[in-house]
Formats: C-alpha cells, sequence, structure tokens
C-alpha cells in the first residue's frame, strides 16, 4: 500500500506539534494538571481520611466563605491590586530608561549591569531569609524611604498643587516617588529583557537611518520603539505577574497562611483561584490594548 | 580637560551636550547606590567579629576584618552528617540540569508557536500565559500528589521536570522570536533546503542570543535558592540552600555564620551574570539579515 504524502502544510503542522510537545508534556503534569485538580479542591470540603484525603462538595461554600465571613481577605485583595496598578507603569517605565543608558557604551558598563541586577540576587532564597531578620539592612529600607519622602513631602504636594496639575496624577506621583526603592529593587529582570531587546535589534536599521539622516530622537521612536514594542509588552505582562506573585505580596502570604494552617486548604484555594480570575482579566485588559501597538517582524 | 575625560568614558563619540552626561551619570550613580549599598553592607558584615555584629548602634563597615565567621562555617558544615561537596554537587545538578532542559525545550516550542500557525497553537500558547499568573502556593498539594503519582519524590527530578516546563521561558522566547527573526528568512533557509530542526540550532537561536541568554540567568536565579524542602527527604539529597537555611536557623549565636552564608551563596549567581552579561555584549553586530 503507498502510504499518503503529507501536504505542506500538514507538515508545517507536524514540525510545530513535534517541537512543542515535550514542553507541552511537561506542562499538562506539573502546571495543568495541579490548577485544574485545584479549581476542584476550591469547591469542596477537605477532609483527611486514612489512606488520603476525601472531597465533600459544598456548593462554593469556601468562596462565601472567603468573601462574605473572612474580614481579612477583601480589603488585602483590593489593597493588592491597587499596589500593582501603581508599580507597574513605575516599574517598566524605570527599567526602560535604566536599560537604554546601560545600553550605550562606557566603560565599566558590565559594572553598572551587575549593579543594577543586584537587588534581584539579593532577594532570593536564603539571602532574602537573611536580609530580613537583619536589623541593620531594615534599618537602610527606613532610611532610603526617608530620603524620599522630602520629595513627596508637603512642600513638594503644595508646589505641584499651585501648578495646577491634575490631582489623581499628582497622587499618582507622590506615591511613585514614595516608592522609588522598592521600584529600582523590582526592576532588575525587566532591565535585563530591555537590554537583551535592545541588544537583538539589528545595527543595520540604525545604519540606515543615519544614512537617511535621521536625527537621534526620529531614529529613538521610528526605529527603537516599534523594534522593541514586542519587549516591551513581555516585560508589562512580566512585571503584573511578578508583582502578583511577589513572595512579599501580602495577600499572597494571606493565601498562604489560610490554606496552610488558617480556615483550611479550601478556602485557600478559592481565595487563589479568585486571585487568579482577577489577575487574568486585569492581563487580559492590558494586554489587548497594549497588543494594538505590538509590531512584530514577518 | 573634561572633554578628553569624557571622550575617554564613552567609547563612542558623544552625542549628549556636557550638562546631559551629568544627568545620565547622577541619575545612574544614585540608582546604583539603591541597588549596591545592601551588597556592600552584607559583605562587611561576613568579616565582623561578633561583637561588632552585635555593635550598638550597628556599624556599616566592618572594623577589624575577620575570617572567623568563614572559618566557623566550615568547622559546623565538616561535622555535619553529608559532606558540604554534597549539598553543592545537589544544587549544581538541580540548577544546571533545570537551566539546560528549561532553556532548549521553551525556545523549541516557542518557535514552534511563534513562527509555525498550526490547528491549537493560540489556544496552546493563551493557556501557558494565564498558568504564569498562578501562585505556588495554591497548587502546591496538588503538584505533590502528581510528583508522587510520577514515583519523583525523593528525587532530583520532583525539581528538575517542572522546571523544564516553567511558562515564562516559553513566553519570554516567543517573544524575543517574534521580534527578532522575520520570515523571509527563515522562508530563504527552507528554499537552500534546510531541516526546521537545522533551521532552529542555525538560525533561529543564534539571532535571539540575547533572549536565551537572559533566560539562562531568570532559570538560574530560580533553582540556585531552590530548598527541594517538600520534596527531598534524604539527606544525601539535600540542597546547599536547605543544609544552610538549617545552619542560619541556630539562632542569634550564629549570626557570623549566617552572615557568611550570605556571601558564599550570592558568589556564584554574581558571577554566572557577569559571564553571561559580556556575552550578552559580544552579540552586538552579530545580526543575520544584511
Amino acid at each position: 500500500m503507498k502510504r499518503k504524502r503529507l501536504t505542506l502544510t500538514q507538515q508545517r503542522s507536524l514540525t510545530g506539534y513535534l517541537f512543542t510537545l515535550p514542553f507541552i508534556i511537561g506542562f499538562i503534569l506539573f502546571f495543568l494538571a495541579p490548577f485544574v485538580q485545584s479549581v476542584v479542591f476550591s469547591l469542596n470540603h477537605l477532609r483527611i481520611v486514612t489512606g488520603g484525603y476525601e472531597l465533600i462538595y459544598n456548593n462554593w461554600e469556601n468562596y462565601k466563605h472567603a468573601l462574605f465571613v473572612d474580614t481579612n481577605f477583601l480589603p488585602t485583595f483590593t489593597q493588592t491590586l491597587l499596589n500593582m496598578l501603581l508599580d507597574v507603569p513605575a516599574i517598566v517605565f524605570f527599567s526602560f530608561f535604566a536599560a537604554l543608558l546601560l545600553n550605550q557604551k562606557f566603560k565599566g558598563r558590565l559594572l553598572a549591569r551587575s549593579i543594577f541586577f543586584l537587588p534581584v540576587i539579593l532577594s532570593s532564597g536564603v539571602i532574602a531569609g537573611l536580609e530580613a531578620s537583619d536589623y541593620m539592612a531594615n534599618m537602610m529600607r527606613e532610611t532610603a524611604n526617608v530620603a524620599t519622602s522630602f520629595l513627596s513631602g508637603p512642600a513638594l504636594t503644595e508646589f505641584l498643587m499651585q501648578m495646577k496639575i491634575p490631582r489623581e496624577l499628582l497622587m499618582y506621583v507622590v506615591n511613585v516617588v514614595d516608592r522609588i526603592p522598592e521600584i529600582i529593587r523590582a526592576s532588575g529582570i525587566q532591565i535585563l529583557i530591555f537590554l537583551a531587546g535592545l541588544q537583538s535589534i539589528s545595527p543595520s536599521l540604525y545604519e540606515a537611518a543615519r544614512v537617511e539622516g535621521a536625527s537621534g530622537w526620529q531614529t529613538f521612536w521610528l526605529i527603537t520603539i516599534p523594534v522593541l514594542s514586542p519587549t516591551i509588552l513581555a516585560n508589562v505582562v512580566y512585571s503584573i505577574i511578578d508583582s502578583f506573585l511577589a513572595p512579599t505580596n501580602d495577600l499572597v502570604n494571606y493565601i498562604r497562611s489560610t490554606a496552610f494552617g488558617g480556615a483550611g486548604f479550601g478556602i485557600g484555594t478559592a481565595m487563589g483561584v479568585m486571585y487568579f480570575a482577577a489577575v487574568a482579566v486585569i492581563l487580559a485588559i492590558v494586554v489587548g490594548i497594549i497588543s494594538r501597538y505590538v509590531v512584530y517582524q514577518d | 580637560m573634561i572633554r578628553r575625560l569624557r571622550q575617554k568614558f564613552w567609547t563612542t563619540k558623544p552625542t549628549r551636550s556636557f550638562g546631559g552626561d551629568l544627568a545620565v551619570l547622577l541619575f545612574i550613580a544614585a540608582a546604583a547606590a539603591f541597588s549596591a549599598l545592601p551588597l556592600v553592607y552584607a559583605i562587611s558584615n561576613a568579616f565582623k567579629p561578633l561583637n561588632e555584629l552585635f555593635l550598638w548602634p550597628p556599624q556599616f563597615f566592618v572594623r577589624n576584618p575577620t575570617m572567623a565567621n568563614f572559618y566557623d562555617l566550615l568547622v559546623l558544615m565538616s561535622s555535619s552528617w553529608v559532606p558540604f561537596s554534597r549539598y553543592l554537587v545537589n544544587t549544581l545538578v538541580i540548577t544546571l540540569g533545570g537551566t539546560v532542559g528549561h532553556v532548549v525545550l521553551a525556545s523549541l516550542a516557542a518557535y514552534a508557536l511563534a513562527k509555525h500557525d498550526f490547528p491549537g497553537s493560540k489556544w496552546m500558547f493563551s493557556v501557558v500565559v494565564l498558568s504564569l499568573m498562578f501562585a505556588k502556593q495554591v497548587t502546591a498539594i496538588p503538584n505533590y500528589l502528581i510528583t508522587s503519582v510520577l514515583g519523583l519524590v525523593d528525587t532530583h527530578w520532583a525539581i528538575i521536570l517542572p522546571a523544564w516546563a516553567m511558562s515564562l521561558g516559553l513566553f519570554l522566547m516567543k517573544q524575543f522570536i517574534e521580534a527578532m527573526i522575520p520570515d523571509a528568512l527563515l522562508e530563504s533557509a527552507r528554499i537552500e533546503g534546510a531541516s526546521e530542526w537545522t533551521i532552529f540550532w542555525k538560525i533561529v537561536m543564534p539571532n535571539v542570543r540575547p533572549g536565551w541568554l537572559t533566560l539562562i540567568i531568570l532559570s538560574f536565579q530560580a533553582l540556585w535558592g531552590e530548598t527541594g524542602g517538600q520534596f527531598i527527604y534524604s539527606e544525601q539529597l539535600k540542597t546547599l540552600p536547605y543544609a544552610l537555611s538549617q545552619i542560619v536557623s541556630g539562632g542569634i549565636a550564629r549570626a557570623g555564620v549566617a552572615a557568611a552564608v550570605g556571601v558564599i551563596m550570592m558568589i556564584l549567581p554574581i558571577t554566572v551574570f557577569v559571564i553571561n552579561q559580556s556575552k550578552v555584549i559580544e552579540t552586538m553586530g552579530a545580526s543575520g539579515i544584511k
């Protein structure tokens, strides 16, 4: 019997499936399956019995408990969302600016890059645990906050008020200034991603622009920004997720303490699922807006 | 004089005004100070004798530097049941195995999702992006159940295999491939008769080198601090961060040792970062299309 030959599109699809398969298998096993199971847990009452556990369906009781009985969940939830909305734009702008500077050719830029990445190393695992228990480290954090707080102090607010800057914008600026140290610390990975994006821009594009007589300003808006736009999108998504899942995030800590020790695993997962849904909606809106301006190579 | 210095500093011709340069430098310096101070403090702490560590008010810099803390750490380590080198090897196995597998598998999948429009590809990618948002704490119990069903509990695979499928890598690599690889480049390679496998290794990967170099750092960073607490029970399989955190939890008398531990844990990530970034800089100008 003659084997049927695949069409070109079928061949392409086949490579597509083959290349994604190893990743997708791992993904289904270690992420999708636990996730689905978590959703199941959140709808049930979990009881430990001999030889395992037993699930008793309890009709959204966990969700009702989290929303209407628990007094801490909703305030922490809204506060966390608000902080995220404040931080993410500031982080993306700061890291973009820093990456542009660090991408220029100057002596010692490798050192400068390393310094900007240090907070990421310092905030991971064992080292973070050490820092948290250290008095002096805490004090330095305080000092940094005092150092920036004069900027956001009453004098500045007063001054800006007189400049007839819209109140909402003003409050945003004041809040961001208050959080400068945290923003710098949270930008390490975003700076790296932007740098990688900047490094990948073909120099021939800039050459062509220079030959055509474009100014630095025009080159920036007509080449750097469009070519970098997918990276900007990636960074916005990364920053949102990073701020949502950071170990320092109050809500994540609250969910953890509820799931392992507090009101029970079922209620903890219910909170987790709601949190997930909220992030998903925010992310979908943000990505939907930004994608319109993103330019892809084709 | 100033002009000469500036020409030396910027390797290319300066295009900004002097004031602009100054502003840029001040900005970098201020932000760098915020980032670097904790590190300087941590290093200085590691060399402090015990009496200086508990000095009130605390001192930023060490006055009588000593190696005592590192020596104490060595003594503590040599008296432990499993030798120090065992913990280090375990962590290296997990970090290297996890990072290499993750970068290769995620890039392969990202290439397919970015450049092959096959049925279900869009859907697959959205599910992966959604999964980025799920807190590990919430899936902890189901995760354990699955690891146990697969028979991976108490092996290094319990940490390495999930690391291979971290969604962040796929997402980042897809963004990079979409942004940097024009279809025309792939098409011309296909016309020359290159197989998809060759295209991936010879064309796609070299062109997104800054992308995967960055991914290596992210993955390394995530795995280096892995304690493996919930999956690994045998002492001889445990990781370095786990062993060190046990030592640190010895209380206030271990404050000096804890400071030394902090510095030791930082050395490798910083080294990897510096080597890695010097490679990123080298890629400049090696772009494929003319």
